[in-house]
This record gives structure tokens, C-alpha cells and sequence, in this order.
């Protein structure tokens, strides 16, 4: 039975690594075969098997040298005359030295004079590691209390939050120095039908958009996508600052706290290339009438705190 | 002496055990059905009374209170009856707590379908049910204590020690967790607000399962088990030790659900140092179960009570490690909010309560109808059963709550969280969620399994309603000095009062402070009392059972700030009778989510979540566009919420309902401009009002915050 339970455990552990691996990276089982890592995993499991083959070996070879030992002291204590005792193994000596307990052979010398419905009580010593867990626990308790609340040694929460957000804001800091990218924002930016750009778009569109807008950006809770009417401007530059800034007083929320100034441009492309797709089951319009040469006052930075998206 | 003859009543125990059985099995199919819908939103077949916010309490309390609960009683009355050598105290008082628990359970089974709840954990039981509660709980008491001094054994024997604490802190907890004031027969608000709520509501919740699931069902091992093993207790010493310590360390440990939350630091810390105290007495119970069977392991293998036995202590030493660990406050940070705490709990319930029943019962069956087990087969085939199922629920839940916290935390080098939808974290772990709902429908399995063979046991024997018996009267003259705690095993009385000193120190340490120094809870002046409209939402909020996966407590880590916004302060609560930090997210927190998405988002979102958010496994809530709020209850919410401190003027529930209309008005307009026709008075507009309020108050341009105001 122990066999089937581990073979169980064993066929639980894949499950997780799929979990994980499924998310954003090819993981390993897309592809078990070509996996780079496959002929690792497979050496990893031959050598775990052969460790457990030698292990199993080991005991068994002990196991015999034990029997041949054991039938010696044996026949030497009946070539004394004197009875054989067989030493104790080492776990018992183990058990005896942790609990500390008094022998079951000479249990009665424990027994207390009670008897509830026929149990009886043994009187046995604490347990030492048992009793050194408890006062370690005790001890370490005391500590605590003085390092968080007395000497003040290690920060409480809000100190540690603070101390997290300025580590994080040190480390974007390095990555943006190492990698400069140029500055992507609504002012330089022109529309180009890369197919590329537009393919990244629409997965960023997928995730983060499709919700109110829809698969096809037919429009449901936020506004059809696919026509020429636009409540804050149909230009690159006007839809590319809607997205980074929102429209916190509609519900659409500021994404530059959530996506990056490329996924923006991305998704913004994307959008624009919906233009005229007429999709099925289409939002009515919302908005004046776009044309290219209206000038559109480019929507403001809003102070409201921006929060990713639930 | 003359030895005097009596009988004992086994009548009674069979009716809880009858009880015990019929409730686990609703219980855990409950709890199935749950586990499903976690997966597939429609196992709740698109009604309100089964919709998941509803039956997760439903599941919880009949675990608790209808499974476990009744098995506690049966164990008990079989027990203490022998250790004490006589018959009940009074068999009318028996029935009594027999048939008002299970009048209880009845009404407990109608109202949380109903959505009638308080939706504090494990109390969602309404005012008047809580009264009833009382009063059965206190003849449970009566009769116990009355049954002790009755008793023809001079010492109370360590199991009736484990039972008295039971009855006296479960007393306890109750009475000061259940203060509040009502609005009507059906409806009451939390006496205590924030983070006071918060906090007795913790310290009630972590200590149900302490007096409730942990100290009677150690008194239950320090009986059943030496009995099935036929081998004396290992250790007297460590009895008194590891009972005491472990009744006066528990009640401190409550803060440890609220780690990292706006409750103060040293609560908190307290929270955290007594539950890595509680490690030793909690071990000290498994560790005298287990080397009681020393000498008798060889029985263990053939004997299938010693086998669930085994496995309980086990589980109750596992479960009693993990607990203290999930307490440190670097691993609650992830473990909190997750599947792991789920896990946690299962194999405490599946693993040490179920167990422990399942060996109880198929040890006192035989006995009670004088007979032999129908099935040792089927009985160990009920144990693997339960044990697969514990490993087949446990571990993927583990995996699932680490696998989910570390999406939720982790960034990009440039700073943007990796996974900004929290969706796609909840979807990564369906697949263990099924794993999870076949280990509870294994469980199911084995439980049925195991109320077949019962019945047929009992069918094979005949049931000795009352078992004549007789001993010596009771005799006053000690017999030697065995020390002080020998005196005190012949004094319930004094007993009784010791251990009702050292369960209301840790508790009264923690409470009063947070409750008399204000700046404990410092106020925030933008912060102020719910609209009408908004309160009516805030009722459907708790009525729908929100809170079961959805927090309102934005901890200080950033990635909790990115994705939701500021954290919480404990002045942004006060008005909150009860509390909604909630203590799982299975979607995402809600406390800053005001503002974050128009109205119409939110409409379309609780008609069919599916269409705005694929994949989600949250539940439609078509009913609240059907049915209508009841503005006649507006006033007396108002008038409920000023009597425990809430600053709405006077007289000023009569033109509360003016304001109401106005809120509402705006929204339905705010709907209407996005093509939505829907009445005014709807659910769905009180509830989006509250909703869009969330959070809000401390986005208001001045956020004094003043210490001492």
C-alpha cells in the first residue's frame, strides 16, 4: 500500500510543474522530446533509480550480515550456558534516549494507583527533547518581543513596506539605466501597419482589453473600437494617451502603471487596426465623428492613484 | 463497601452518534458541492441558495457544528459516564441538549442557504439562533458538571479535564463573539467595528477551533484510545503539563490570522510568539497518544480503530507544527489568502477530527449493540479510502496556495507586475483544484462506506439501551498526598475556576487594550458612515457571502499596492459593524476597488461574469435584478447602527430613504447613458453604490490623519 501511495505522490508532482510552466514560457511539456532539458530529467531519473536499487541492495546485505552476527552471539551465549539477549536495535536505543521513557519490561514500577473504566496511567518523564522544545520556544518568544517591540532591531510592518518599495524603486532604476530604451510617449509616435507590433498588440488586447471592449473591439461596456467615432480622438497619439492615462471618471483605468510604454504602443497599433473591420453585433457609436485633421485636445494626466487591473 | 447498581445511558449516545453519522455525510457533500463549484461555477445550478457565498458557511458549520459537534456529545456522554462511574446527571437534560443542538443544525441549514448570516467565520449563525446556542450549550454545561459531582470516582481522570475546558471557554467565546445589536428577527450588526471586530472575531474563530475541534477530541484520544489499545496512558506528567500549557497558550494565538493587516504590531506579535509556544503542548498531546501505544504497534497493523487512531494523532501533530509556522510573518505573507490554509484546515478536519471519529465509531458500535464489526474489509477499505483522499485533497492545495502567491508576486525587472489580471493566476490552478474535489469525493466515498458497515453491525447486534453496572460509593478519605494536582483532580469546582482564570488572561490582555487606547485605531476625518443605499448594499454584500473570497484588507507588500492601490489603515474601518477583511482570496481584494470601474462594469460583471472576465470561475447573481431592496428596514439599520456608535444624526432615519433615492437615481442614470434599463430599487444598484464607495474615503484630497481625535 505505502508502494501505491508514493507512486500516487509521484504522479501529483507533474501536475504542478504544468501549473507553473503553463503560464507564460514554452515549458516542457509543449515539447517533452525536443526539450533542451529532456536528456538531464532522463539521466536524473536513471541515476535516482539506481540509488534506489543500491539503497534497497544495502539493507538487504545488512540485513544478512545482522542474521550471522546474531546467530553468533547466540551460539556463544549458549556455549557460556547464559541466555541469550538479544542488544537493543538502534531506534529502540534512539526512543529510549529521546523519551526518556522507562522500559516496557519494567512498566509496573510506574503504574499509578488510578483506574478510570480500566485505564491505568504510567507515570513516565517528560520527554527531554520535548521539554527542551518547549523553554527553546519560550526563549525564543522573549527574543522576539524584545527585537520587534524593545531595541527596535527589526523593522514592523510599515518600516518594512518602505523599505521594500525603495529597494524596488533602486532596482527598476538600475535596469532602466543598464537598458535604455528610447522614451516611447503619444508625442512622437506614428502608426505603421507592422504586422509584428500588431500581433503583440492584439495578445496584450486579449489580456487587458477585451473585457469591456470585446474580442473583435465591438464595444460592450467600453466603446465599439471599429468605427469613426471616438469620446476622446482616434489618432495614434489620442489613443495611445486614453490608454496610459484612462478615463477614471468612466471606469477605464489608467494602464501605465500595468503595462509598459511598449505594450501601449503595441495594443494602440492594434486598436488602430481595427479600424473599418466591422465586427458582428457592433456597440452603436459613441462620440463625434473622427477625421485625421480635427485637432483633439490630448487627454490629461489624472492624479488619481492608477492600480493594476483585478 | 456495598458496591451500588446503576445503569448507563447508551440510549442518548446512539442518538448522536445516528446524528453525527447523517450530518457528516451532508456535510462533506456540501463541501463537495463547493469544491466543485471552485471549478465549475454552475454545480451551484444557477440559484441563490446554493450560489458558493452561501453554502461555504453552510459546509463549515455542519462540519463543525452538526458533524463534529454531535460526535463530540456522543463521545462525551459514553465516556464521561464510565470515568466517573455513574449515570448522566439528568437524562431530561440529555434529550434536551440532544434535540435543541439538532433543532440548531435545522435552523442553521435554512438560514445560511437564505443568505441570513453575520459572515463572521464559523458565527455566521444570526441573534436568535445564537441565543439557543447559549441556552443548549449551558445545559450541556449543567448537566456535565452536575454528572461530575454525582461521580463515584474520587479524581477526575485527565479526559474530564479536556471536556470541562471545552464547555467553559466555548462558553466564552460565544457569548463575547456573538454581542450584537439586532435590526429585525433575521438581520444584526457586529457590536464591535474594524478592527475590534476583527480581532474578537480571530480571537473566537482560531479558539473554536481550539475548544471546539482540538481540546474535547484530546479528552476523546485520552479515552478511546488507551481503551482500543488496552495499554495504559504513557505519561500522567505530561498530561498535566501539556493541558494546562496548552489552555492558557492557545487563547493568545488569535492575532495570527491577522498578520500584516491593520491591526497593531504588538497584537500581532503576541499573535505570532504564542502560537511558536503552543508547538510543545500541542505536540504534548500527540506525543501521549502515540507512545501510549508503545508496546502495541504490532496491533495497529490488524486493528483498524488503532489504525484511524494512528493516523489522527498524526495529523493532529502535523497540523499543530504547520500552525505555528504559518504564524511566523514571513511565511504567512504567503501563505495567507491562499489554498494553503485550506489544506492546512483539511487535514486537520479530514485528518485528526474525521479520524478520530471514524475510529470512535467503529469502536463504540460493536460495544454499544454487543457485537462484532460487520466488515474489517470494509473498514479498512474505508481508512485508505480517507487516507488517499487526505493526501489527494492536501497536496494540491499546497502546490496551488504556493504556485497562486508567488504569481501574485511576481515582477518584471522594470517593475510591472507579471501577472497584472488576477485571473490569470486563478486559472493556473484549477487543475488542482479538480485533484482536490476528487480527494473530498474519495473521503465521501469512505464515509458512505463506513455508515453501511455500521448499520449492519448494528443490525447484527442487539442494542443495550441501558448497560447495568456498579461500583462503590464514592469515598471522601484521600489516600495519601499525591501532590497538588491530585487535590485538584477531587475539586471540579475549584478546577472549573482555575481554568476558566487561564483562558480569559490571554484574551483580555489582547482585547482590552485594543479596545481603551485609541491609538490603537487611529481616526482618519474623511472617513465617514455608509449612505443608506450603500448599507443596503453592503447587507446584499454579506447576505451573498462575498467575503468567503473576497478580501478587504490591501496588505502593506508591494505587490498588493501595485495591484490594488494604497493598504489599509485601521481608521479606515470604524464604521464597519461587522468587519469584511475576509480570510481568502479566491478573487481578487476588493477594498480599493471604488471607483476603479464605471457601473455599468460592475452590472454586467454580477449578471454574467463570464462575459466580462472569461474564464473566471465567479458565480452570476441574476436574482439581484430581480428582487428589490426593502426600504421599510432603512430606518432601523440607521437607528441599530447609532445605538453601537455609529455618528448618523438624529431623526435623521427619517429622511434617510430621500438620500437613498437620490444615490440610486444617479446610478440608474449613470446605466441608462450606457443603454441599461433597470429599476431604481434593485439589488444591483444598492450593491454597485457600495461597491463604488469601497476604499474611496482616503482618496479624498485631505486625509488628516489625527492620532487622538
Amino acid at each position: 500500500m505505502k508502494n501505491k501511495i508514493i507512486a500516487l505522490l509521484v504522479m501529483l508532482l507533474p501536475i504542478s510543474t504544468w501549473a507553473q510552466d503553463a503560464t507564460a514560457t514554452k515549458g516542457f511539456w509543449d515539447d517533452p522530446i525536443n526539450h533542451p532539458m529532456t536528456p538531464f530529467y532522463v539521466l536524473m531519473t536513471l541515476v535516482g533509480i539506481v540509488t534506489i536499487l543500491v539503497f534497497v541492495v544495502a539493507i538487504m546485505l545488512l540485513q544478512v550480515l545482522n542474521t550471522f552476527v546474531e546467530r553468533s552471539a547466540r551460539e556463544k551465549a549458549s556455549a557460556m550456558g547464559v541466555a541469550y539477549v538479544p542488544e537493543p536495535s538502534w531506534w529502540t536505543k534512539l526512543d529510549r534516549k529521546l523519551t526518556n521513557a522507562v522500559p516496557l519490561e519494567k512498566e509496573a514500577t510506574i503504574v499509578l494507583d488510578h483506574n478510570y473504566d480500566g485505564i491505568k496511567e504510567l507515570d513516565n518523564h517528560l520527554p527531554p527533547w520535548w521539554k527542551w522544545l518547549f523553554y527553546g520556544t519560550i526563549a525564543w518568544s522573549v527574543v522576539y518581543l524584545v527585537v520587534y517591540h524593545i531595541t527596535d532591531s527589526v523593522p514592523l510592518q510599515e518600516q518594512e513596506y518602505a523599505n521594500e518599495i525603495a529597494l524596488a524603486d533602486e532596482q527598476i532604476r538600475k535596469t532602466r539605466a543598464a537598458e535604455p530604451v528610447a522614451a516611447i510617449d503619444e508625442a512622437a509616435l506614428a502608426y505603421t501597419a507592422d504586422a509584428d507590433l500588431i500581433s503583440k498588440g492584439a495578445a496584450v488586447y486579449k489580456n487587458n482589453c477585451a473585457s469591456c471592449h470585446k474580442d473583435k473591439g465591438e464595444g460592450s461596456i467600453g466603446p465599439n473600437l471599429t468605427d469613426d467615432y471616438w469620446l476622446h480622438g482616434g489618432s495614434i497619439q489620442n489613443i495611445f494617451a486614453t490608454i496610459k492615462n484612462g478615463v477614471p471618471e468612466k471606469g477605464m483605468i489608467a494602464w501605465n502603471a500595468i503595462l509598459k510604454p511598449e505594450e501601449i504602443r503595441d495594443v494602440s497599433f492594434f486598436i488602430m487596426s481595427l479600424k473599418g473591420s466591422n465586427p458582428p453585433n457592433a456597440k452603436a457609436p459613441q462620440g463625434p465623428i473622427w477625421k485625421e485633421e480635427v485637432k483633439t485636445e490630448v487627454v490629461k494626466t489624472d492624479s488619481v492613484k492608477v492600480q493594476a487591473s483585478l | 463497601m456495598e458496591l451500588e447498581k446503576f445503569s448507563y445511558d447508551n440510549k442518548i449516545v446512539k442518538a448522536f452518534i445516528i446524528a453525527t453519522v447523517a450530518f457528516g455525510l451532508v456535510g462533506m457533500l456540501v463541501g463537495l458541492t463547493a469544491a466543485l463549484q471552485l471549478v465549475w461555477p454552475i454545480f451551484n445550478f444557477d440559484l441563490q441558495y446554493s450560489s458558493f457565498g452561501r453554502i461555504r458557511p453552510l459546509h463549515t458549520n455542519a462540519i463543525i457544528f452538526a458533524f463534529v459537534g454531535n460526535a463530540m456529545f456522543a463521545g462525551v456522554y459514553y465516556s464521561m459516564q464510565r470515568l466517573l462511574k455513574t449515570r448522566m446527571f439528568n437524562d431530561t437534560l440529555s434529550w434536551i441538549n440532544f434535540w435543541g443542538w439538532q433543532a440548531i443544525i435545522l435552523a442553521a441549514a435554512i438560514t445560511l442557504p437564505l443568505g441570513l448570516t453575520t459572515s463572521k467565520e464559523y458565527a455566521e449563525l444570526e441573534w436568535p439562533i445564537d441565543i439557543a446556542i447559549t441556552l443548549i450549550w449551558v445545559v450541556f454545561g449543567i448537566n456535565m458538571i452536575g454528572t461530575i459531582l454525582r461521580r463515584r470516582e474520587q479524581h477526575m481522570y485527565v479526559a474530564i479535564w479536556f471536556y470541562i475546558a471545552t464547555f467553559i471557554t466555548v462558553a466564552v467565546l460565544h457569548v463575547v463573539n456573538s454581542f450584537e445589536m439586532p435590526v429585525n428577527l433575521f438581520k444584526s450588526y457586529s457590536w464591535y467595528a474594524g478592527v475590534q471586530d476583527a480581532l474578537v472575531q480571530w480571537w473566537y474563530g482560531h479558539n473554536a477551533v481550539a475548544f471546539f475541534l482540538t481540546t474535547p477530541f484530546l479528552g476523546l484520544m485520552y479515552y478511546y484510545l488507551p481503551k482500543a489499545a488496552n495499554r495504559p496512558v504513557y505519561s500522567y506528567r505530561l498530561s498535566i503539563i501539556h493541558f494546562w500549557s496548552l489552555i492558557f497558550i492557545y487563547i493568545w494565538a488569535g492575532p495570527h490570522h491577522l498578520l500584516y493587516t491593520s491591526l497593531p504590531d504588538w497584537a500581532q506579535s503576541l499573535g505570532t510568539v504564542f502560537s511558536i509556544m503552543l508547538i510543545a503542548p500541542s505536540w504534548g498531546g500527540m506525543l501521549n497518544g502515540l507512545l501510549t501505544l508503545r508496546g502495541a504497534w504490532d496491533r495497529v497493523r490488524e486493528d483498524v480503530v488503532l489504525k484511524f487512531f494512528v493516523v489522527a494523532v498524526t495529523a493532529y501533530g502535523m497540523a499543530t507544527l504547520e500552525g505555528p509556522l504559518l504564524s511566523l510573518k514571513n511565511i504567512n505573507a504567503i501563505a495567507h489568502f491562499t489554498d494553503w490554509i485550506v489544506a492546512h484546515v483539511h487535514v486537520g478536519g479530514l485528518g485528526w477530527n474525521g479520524f478520530m471519529i471514524f475510529g470512535m465509531l467503529y469502536w463504540l458500535v460493536p460495544k454499544m449493540w454487543d457485537t462484532k464489526i460487520y466488515s474489517n474489509k470494509l473498514a479498512n477499505l474505508h481508512f485508505w479510502l480517507g487516507t488517499l483522499g487526505i493526501i489527494f485533497y492536501a497536496l494540491p492545495m499546497y502546490i496551488s496556495g504556493v504556485v497562486q502567491s508567488l504569481m501574485w508576486k511576481e515582477f518584471t525587472p522594470d517593475g510591472f507586475l507579471m501577472y497584472k489580471n488576477f485571473l490569470e493566476t486563478t486559472v493556473q490552478i484549477l487543475p488542482l483544484h479538480m485533484l482536490r474535489a476528487v480527494g473530498g469525493a474519495l473521503y465521501l466515498v469512505g464515509t458512505i462506506i463506513m455508515t453501511y458497515n455500521l448499520i449492519k453491525t448494528a443490525y447484527s447486534g442487539k442494542f443495550i439501551a441501558n448497560e447495568a453496572t456498579e461500583a462503590a460509593p464514592l469515598t471522601i478519605a484521600s489516600h495519601g498526598n499525591k501532590g497538588w494536582h491530585a487535590v485538584l483532580e477531587r475539586k471540579p469546582i475549584v478546577f472549573t475556576t482555575l481554568a476558566l482564570v487561564a483562558i480569559l488572561i490571554g484574551g483580555a490582555i489582547e482585547m482590552v487594550p485594543t479596545f481603551l487606547i485609541k491609538s490603537n485605531v487611529p481616526t482618519i476625518a474623511s472617513v465617514k458612515p455608509y449612505t443608506p443605499l450603500e448599507l443596503h448594499g453592503r447587507d446584499i454584500y454579506i447576505r451573498e457571502g462575498c467575503v468567503g473570497c473576497h478580501s478587504q484588507m490591501v496588505r502593506p507588500f508591494r505587490s498588493e499596492t501595485e495591484r490594488y492601490g494604497e493598504y489599509s489603515k485601521s481608521g479606515e474601518y470604524v464604521y464597519d459593524h461587522p468587519f469584511l477583511w475576509g480570510s481568502k482570496r479566491t478573487g481578487p481584494d476588493l477594498q480599493r476597488v471604488g471607483g476603479k470601474y464605471g457601473d455599468s462594469w460592475h452590472y454586467y460583471h454580477m449578471l454574467d461574469p463570464g462575459s466580462v472576465s472569461a474564464g473566471t470561475i465567479m458565480p452570476a447573481y441574476p436574482w439581484l435584478y430581480e428582487q428589490q431592496i426593502d426600504k421599510e428596514q432603512t430606518a432601523l439599520k440607521i437607528n441599530a447602527l447609532r445605538t453601537i456608535g455609529v455618528p448618523y444624526a438624529e431623526g435623521y432615519e427619517q429622511t434617510a430613504n430621500e438620500d437613498l433615492d437620490k444615490q440610486a437615481a444617479r446610478i440608474v442614470e449613470n446605466l441608462q447613458m450606457e443603454g441599461i434599463e433597470v429599476i431604481q430599487d434593485a439589488e444591483i444598484i444598492a450593491l454597485i453604490a457600495y461597491l463604488q464607495r469601497l476604499g474611496t474615503d482616503i482618496k479624498v484630497k485631505d486625509t488628516a490623519l489625527s492620532a487622538n481625535q
